[in-house]
């Protein structure tokens, strides 16, 4: 039978304290707690001094808090432990796109999609820096990919329209701005730039007339 | 105090035992202990707590033991000629205590023997030098004892808590998981044990039943003795953690798992244990007698016997109808055998007559030399005849054919078939008896919980965690252990992306039984939903567990006794 005392019983598992303490830090950046959210970060990373996540959490603390160099510190920490934490790079990308050095948090969010091409964090400020600096290509790329997997979500569908728009590829953006509206009727924003994009579209026929 | 053997002490490094226990000497109740008001409320416990070189430890075992909520204590400590630790004793000046100290090191089971013929109380309960009793541990256990269950044995659970060991000796807490939940299953803890001694209590006349620890053990001690009482009492589980035991990272300095490496040690330990009966009338399990059928004992009736005491972990006599000659040439170390002597010349069937005569097991098993023998050989089909509604019923044995006849039957229809007819063969005379025999089906088989949850953790490795749960759940409906395979299945339900069922099934355990596990996984299931709230409220509770913190863990409700 093979049976000992040992089958079905859990998994050693030493992360467990540390896991709390993670989340914790997390629970309380996300209602903005930030002093509650630095002492568990800092408990954490005492228990699981090679994790790279504590560092992460830290370092959006001190990016909450305006202090960027503190900040690029501890993602700098989190990136050395961590070289595929994705976080940590969309964390140091942010830094430097407060620091207006967008060509440089422009390549640190590549990195980070590179590393995990499903995060929304990392996408929307490559869009925004895309942006800032007119350059879109690689954005569109890597919106459509996350689009393949996930589809429906609005919010990437009208950033990846509005990029299409400054692309010049009217047809594309009003394919997708017709998209968001069949699933949510009421937005806006997509109506609003639908309007804009229809506009262009009528311009353009004119002149090529 | 009493004290058997004082020594002298200087050691600075006493400090810190000393400033735990002060605590205990600051605790206002202990007035009630020197008064004895609330001393002798319910009926007496001793506590047994044998310690070896784990000074620092001891301190922190010790002052679990006296904030016990139930005051009605002996406590023994005794010291297996390590590191002196009167100092740590002395300080606590508590009449309750007994400190046994002797010069040299004989071993855990002795140590408990000694414990055992100073203990007065009615119940017996263990703690090891390095593990904790939360308040409630005593209280919980004496009130279930006393008040809900004829069983005369009963445990609680038990975190595990994996740490590391600090430079300054000190443990940092990494996790604490309760392993090891199972409900009662006697006919597992003959094959292995699942109730850990730090959170069993037991009366203490069952040791007049199962006799005193086995002192040739090194390891398996503990099972050695649950196993013996499981054929006096059933043990009632009690599904609330009361303790903690350790387990630090790296290697351990546990000298039952450092000596649990030597493999020959380790097989030589468990069979000692498998073949021990304790002395009869066992109220709880039912005798079985092998009958051992072979013309001679050659070279391969000597490995088919060998086989048998190998992998039978059903308690047994082995019944060797041989020639005279023979028993000369048998290993004199082989345990629970009874030789019948016959003639020479006499038939298969005839031998089987004659040890029958001798049997005094309710079950027979009829197993010829040559037989494969192999891990539950007998215990498939024996568990399956236990159980049997039907009367006139025997199982067959896996590979027994006409010339290999072997089979488990009850002794009163092979009595009634050999009377009856004996000139027929054994099993012409079953047949001709009414007797029937098959083979079990797999849902005869024993163990069908440890089947099933070792299918549910093969979906799991193989990432099929929706149908796991799935698993789970249905093993939590019809077998028993439903905290823990709710808990496991709200794991996997949290793997599979399914938070609803996955936040509603942690929550039921934490209803129950909170565990930080279960804690943690209700905890993201809620984040998951954007209940940060609830989130950190879950979390604050698990991280009160985890350093220590346990009044949680206590029930509100006023002192019982």
């Amino acid at each position: 039978m093979g049976v000992t005392q040992e089958s079905g019983t859990e998994e050693h598992n030493c992360t467990q304290h540390y896991e709390v303490l993670q989340e914790l830090g997390d629970c309380y950046t996300t209602i903005g707690n930030y002093e509650q959210a630095q002492h568990y970060y800092e408990k954490a990373a005492s228990l699981g001094p090679d994790e790279p996540g504590p560092y992460v959490g830290l370092g959006v603390v001190a990016l909450q808090k305006g202090q960027l160099d503190d900040a690029e510190i501890a993602f700098r920490v989190a990136c050395r432990l961590g070289p595929d934490c994705a976080k940590a790079y969309t964390g140091l990308a942010m830094v430097s796109q407060q620091r207006e050095d967008y060509q440089q948090a422009f390549e640190l969010y590549m990195k980070s999609l590179e590393l995990d091409s499903d995060s929304i964090a990392a996408l929307l400020g490559l869009f925004q820096t895309s942006c800032q600096m007119g350059s879109f290509a690689n954005v569109i790329h890597y919106l459509e990919v996350y689009l393949n997997m996930h589809p429906g979500d609005t919010s990437v569908m009208f950033s990846l329209a509005a990029l299409y728009m400054k692309d010049r590829q009217l047809e594309q953006s009003k394919k997708v701005l017709r998209d968001v509206l069949a699933l949510d009727p009421g937005n806006q924003d997509a109506a609003n730039l639908l309007e804009e994009v229809e506009h262009r579209l009528a311009q353009k026929i004119q002149m090529q007339r | 105090m009493r004290a058997t053997e004082t020594c002298s002490y200087s050691n600075n490094e006493m400090s810190d035992n000393r400033r735990t226990l002060e605590n205990y000497e600051r605790d206002p109740k202990r007035s009630d202990i020197h008064s004895g008001a609330r001393a002798k409320a319910g009926p007496m416990v001793s506590v047994l707590i044998p310690t070896f070189n784990r000074p620092r430890y001891l301190s922190q075992a010790l002052a679990s033991v006296l904030h016990q909520s139930y005051k009605n204590l002996q406590i023994i400590i005794v010291n297996d000629g390590g590191e002196d630790v009167s100092d740590i004793v002395h300080c606590c000046d508590d009449p309750r205590l007994t400190y046994i100290y002797r010069k040299e090191n004989r071993g855990k089971a002795y140590s408990l023997n000694e414990g055992l013929t100073r203990s007065e109380g009615k119940y017996i309960a263990y703690l090891d030098d390095d593990d904790l009793y939360y308040p409630n541990h005593i209280e919980t256990l004496v009130h279930t004892l006393e008040n809900e269950t004829d069983s005369q044995v009963a445990y609680s659970d038990l975190y595990k808590v994996y740490c590391n060991l600090m430079p300054d000796g000190s443990r940092q807490v990494l996790s604490k998981v309760v392993e090891i939940s199972r409900d009662f299953d006697r006919f597992f803890m003959l094959y292995f044990n699942h109730v850990l001694h730090v959170c069993l209590m037991h009366r203490r006349d069952l040791i007049e039943k199962t006799g005193p620890y086995n002192e040739k053990l090194k390891i398996l001690i503990d099972w050695d003795m649950t196993r013996r009482l499981v054929f006096f009492s059933d043990f009632q589980h009690i599904h609330q953690i009361t303790g903690e035991f350790y387990s630090p990272a790296g290697e351990c300095d546990r000298m039952s798992v450092q000596q649990r490496k030597d493999k020959s040690e380790y097989l030589r330990n468990l069979l000692t244990i498998r073949t021990t009966r304790p002395a009869r009338p066992w109220s709880e399990i039912e005798d079985m007698s092998i009958i051992f059928v072979a013309d001679r004992l050659n070279q391969q009736a000597g490995k088919t016997v060998g086989s048998i005491w190998r992998h039978t972990f059903y308690p047994y006599q082995i019944y060797l109808p041989l020639p005279e000659a023979d028993f000369k040439r048998l290993s004199t170390d082989m345990p629970n055998v009874v030789l019948v002597s016959v003639d020479p010349m006499c038939s298969g069937t005839e031998r089987v007559d004659a040890a029958l005569a001798r049997c005094d097991g309710m079950y027979v098993v009829i197993v010829p030399s040559g037989m494969p023998i192999e891990e539950m050989w007998i215990e498939d089909p024996l568990y399956a005849l236990i159980n049997s509604p039907v009367g006139r019923e025997g199982f067959e044995l896996q590979g027994s054919r006409d010339t290999l006849f072997a089979a488990v039957v009850r002794k009163d229809d092979l009595q009634y078939a050999r009377k009856n007819f004996p000139n027929l063969s054994v099993p012409q005379s079953l047949k001709a008896a009414g007797i029937t025999l098959r083979q079990p089906s797999f849902e005869e088989l024993p163990f069908q919980f440890d089947h099933l949850l070792k299918h549910a953790l093969l979906s799991e490795k193989d990432g099929n965690w929706e149908e796991a749960a799935q698993e789970y759940e249905h093993i939590a409906a019809l077998h028993q252990n439903e905290l823990w395979m709710k808990t496991l299945a709200a794991k996997a339900f949290f793997k599979a992306g399914n938070q609803t069922r996955a936040a509603k099934l942690s929550n039921e355990v934490n209803q129950q039984r909170p565990t930080i596990d279960t804690l943690l996984l209700e905890a993201k299931a809620e984040r998951k939903k954007d209940s940060v709230h609830g989130a950190i409220e879950l979390l604050k509770k698990a991280e009160q567990i985890l350093i220590g913190q346990t009044d949680c863990l206590v029930p509100a409700e006023t002192n019982r006794w």
